[in-house]
């Protein structure tokens, strides 16, 4: 922007330069204009003198002898200068010997009658001699050129020089104009970069306030959270204290001690399912993505959504065949399906019906399956809408629904690589669509096999690395109830160098422990003990969640014994061929 | 202005012609005066071979011969008339006299010696002969033409006398004899 003022500075004295040299051409112009005029008048003075001078001579003899004719034909010659006003001869005593006087008046009879010459003419006498003496004077007056011939004459001059000076001007008009132009070039330019300037601070200063929006939802979305979990957590964990109170007392007849036992089971049951579930919207669900048929698992679960839909809803399903297969956690995508279908469900309040299909789409992200799951319902409103992937954010009545059934939705697919939408029509019904990402790897898809329960394997001997001391002794206890040897460790190094000298069926191992983790523990030992199996067990962990288990099996927390008796046998049954 | 002007200028004008009328009503010259006063005039005109021209710081001979009609008019006119810085002087000779000696000889005639012998006896010298109307003719003859006094010019016997006239003369005269 500085730049301009600066450009202009330097042009600034052009124009005076510019209007001075015009003026100086001007001035030019008319000094040659008169210097040539005054030539010309010499000239024509010159003449007279000269045409006088002749006159005077030709008169001579004529003036000597008093010959008023011969004088007369003298003049007449004159004539034929057009310019000739009069010319006139006198004699020794002044007296007129002959004249001509082109406009017809009387020549004066006497050369003292002549009379003084105005501006436009000019004369010029000269003496009539006749062998060294003066006999007479003769006088000849020519018109000077008129002024307006003599503008004529330079008129040529005149426009060249004019010509010039208006070029010159012309120049310095468009000089100014230019520079004018220039200056509200700059002037807009600056007002532009102001504008610019404000834009951008306009735009700071609505980037923060969104910043500041976001964050009020976040905490917002924070407080319904931990309000959320508060909540029902503290409403299972009445259950449980409740229970286990009273199963602490004495002379509690065995029904009762049972029915209490259990209740302490189903708390801690949906807690787990609570912790999943949140988990699983914070895409921080242990996910164990196999190659799935995504039209055959829909087919396979047209049962389950019968039922859980009731009869008062018509299912119907389009499915489009296998496109392209995807990879995925079946469970988690049997649960993400009910989980729309249940809040479809809930959505129809009478008679309806529920359309689910399959279609291929290509998005930015790559070619992926959509699953849309419509409904008749009575749909959302805007608002709703942008809020219904939010936990605990639900229209149910207290105890209908947790909240957290599209959060999971919502969580699974992005943490599928994929994406979920809901498109709604208030009193038309909702779309919910369900979008995953086509695999690329081989289209053949094997369905997982169900293998038939081992059975329970008892006498191994197992080495628990646990830092927890609780949980660690949870663990002994339980497996020292399936019937195992136990030795436990509480660190990875621990277990390492434990698993040096002593000789274990398998190691049962923590993944989230200070220093060697169960991962890297997990790792040591397929080195030095390759044939060892190792189970592995977490409530969360960021490594899993983000690299997956290897390979290796992976119990989650809460664990209940028969999911412990399940995984240590599986794992003990895996590795025994190999071993043996 | 304008005004002024034309009306100073028709003063001046009526003034003028009233002044040269009165002058020449005054003092209108006679022929004889005019042939006296030419006489003079036609030295400037005419070139003489150099053995007739005068000496130098000899003065310029006008020789009158026979009659003289002009009196002293032609002395006076020859006082204020001067050849290239010389005089003019005029020498008066009976008839019968030789005119050697001068440039321009004005011949008129008598009973004794009629013009026409003055003129065989000049015959070829170079001396510029000049008669008067009315007789015989000698290289410039005066005659009077409306009144005014004018001149024939024998330019043939001019050049056989070894005599130069000048052209501006011989455009003055009413005839040349060539």
């Amino acid at each position: 922007m500085t730049a301009f003022p600066k450009r202009i500075g330097s042009w600034r004295s052009a124009p005076v330069a510019i209007f001075a040299s015009a003026i100086i051409m001007v001035l030019v112009g008319l000094g040659v204009i008169i210097q040539t005029d005054n030539a010309y008048k010499d000239a024509r003075r010159e003449f007279v003198v000269s045409q006088a001078r002749i006159l005077a001579a030709t008169t001579a003899a004529a003036v000597d002898f008093n010959d008023p004719i011969a004088a007369q034909e003298a003049v007449n010659p004159l004539k034929s200068i057009v310019s000739l006003r009069s010319a006139a001869v006198y004699g020794r005593d002044g007296q007129l010997i002959a004249g001509y006087d082109r406009t017809g008046e009387a020549v004066p009879a006497v050369e003292n009658g002549i009379q003084p010459v105005g501006s436009q003419l000019v004369r010029a006498s000269a003496p009539i001699e006749s062998a060294g003496q003066r006999i007479g004077t003769v006088y000849i007056q020519v018109d000077r050129l008129p002024v307006w011939r003599r503008v004529t004459r330079y008129g040529m001059l005149g426009v060249l020089f004019a010509t010039a000076a208006l070029i010159v001007l012309g120049l310095g008009f468009a000089q100014r104009a230019l520079r004018k132009a220039n200056r509200e070039l700059a002037n807009r330019a600056e007002a532009l970069a102001q504008a610019n300037e404000m834009l951008g601070e306009q735009m700071e200063e609505r980037a923060k306030a969104e910043d500041q929006l976001r964050q009020s939802q976040k905490m917002q979305a924070l407080g319904q959270l931990t309000g959320g979990i508060a909540h029902d957590f503290n409403n299972l964990l009445t259950v449980i204290q409740g229970s286990a109170d009273m199963l602490c007392k004495k002379e509690l007849p065995e029904p009762k001690r049972v029915r209490f036992a259990k209740a302490i089971v189903q708390a801690s049951e949906n807690a787990a399912a609570l912790t999943s579930q949140l988990l699983a919207f914070a895409r921080r669900q242990p996910l164990k993505p196999e190659q799935l048929d995504l039209d055959q698992v829909l087919a396979g679960m047209r049962d389950l959504i019968d039922r859980t839909m009731g009869e008062r809803i018509q299912i119907s399903m389009h499915l489009e065949g296998p496109a392209c297969s995807v990879q995925v956690d079946k469970a988690q995508l049997q649960s993400a399906i009910l989980n729309i279908a249940s809040n479809a469900r809930d959505a129809i309040e009478e008679d309806g019906e529920l359309r689910i299909s399959t279609r291929e789409v290509n998005e930015e992200a790559g070619r992926m399956i959509a699953i849309d799951v419509s409904d008749s319902g009575h749909g959302m409103d805007a608002e709703t809408l942008d809020r219904v992937f939010e936990p605990f954010f639900t229209t149910k009545g207290a105890g209908k629904g947790t909240g957290l059934g599209l959060s999971q939705v919502y969580g699974f697919a992005s943490q599928s690589g994929g994406e979920v939408r809901a498109e709604s029509v208030v009193g038309q019904g909702t779309t919910v669509s369900l979008l995953l990402p086509c695999h690329a790897g081989s289209d053949v898809v094997t369905n997982p096999v169900e293998r038939a329960s081992a059975a329970p394997q008892r006498g191994a001997t197992i080495l628990v690395v646990e830092d927890n001391e609780e949980v660690g002794v949870f663990a002994e206890s339980l497996l020292s109830e399936l019937g195992h040897k136990v030795t436990r460790a509480a660190s990875g190094e621990e277990a390492l160098r434990l698993s040096r000298s002593n000789e274990f069926d398998l190691v049962f191992s923590d993944v989230v422990m200070p220093g060697m983790g169960g991962l890297k523990l997990a790792e040591a030992l397929a080195e030095e003990k390759p044939a060892l199996p190792v189970v592995l067990a977490t409530g969360y962990s960021q490594e899993i969640a983000e690299t997956g288990s290897v390979g290796r099996p992976l119990i989650l927390k809460p664990y209940r014994l028969s999911t412990l008796s399940e995984a240590i046998a599986d794992a003990l049954n895996g590795s025994r061929p190999a071993a043996g | 202005m304008s005004s002024l002007r034309v009306i100073v200028l028709a003063v001046i004008g009526s003034m003028s012609l009233f002044l040269g009328a009165s002058a020449d009503a005054a003092g209108q010259p006679t022929d004889t005066d005019v042939k006296a006063a030419f006489l003079p005039r036609f030295a400037r005109y005419v070139t003489w071979p150099p053995a007739a021209s005068p000496k130098a710081g000899e003065p310029f001979v006008l020789c009158m011969i026979g009659n003289q009609p002009f009196g002293t008019a032609v002395e006076a006119a020859a006082r204020s008339q001067s050849v290239d810085g010389r005089r003019i002087i005029v020498r008066k000779l009976p008839s019968g006299s030789v005119a050697s000696g001068c440039q321009i000889a004005f011949v008129s005639g008598t009973a004794l010696q009629p013009t026409q012998q003055v003129l065989a006896a000049i015959g070829r010298k170079p001396v510029l002969t000049v008669t008067d109307d009315g007789g015989p003719r000698g290289i410039i003859h005066f005659t009077v033409v409306g009144g005014r006094v004018r001149f024939f010019i024998d330019q043939a016997t001019a050049r056989q006398n070894g005599l130069q006239i000048s052209s501006r003369l011989l455009a003055l005269a009413v005839g040349v004899r060539q």
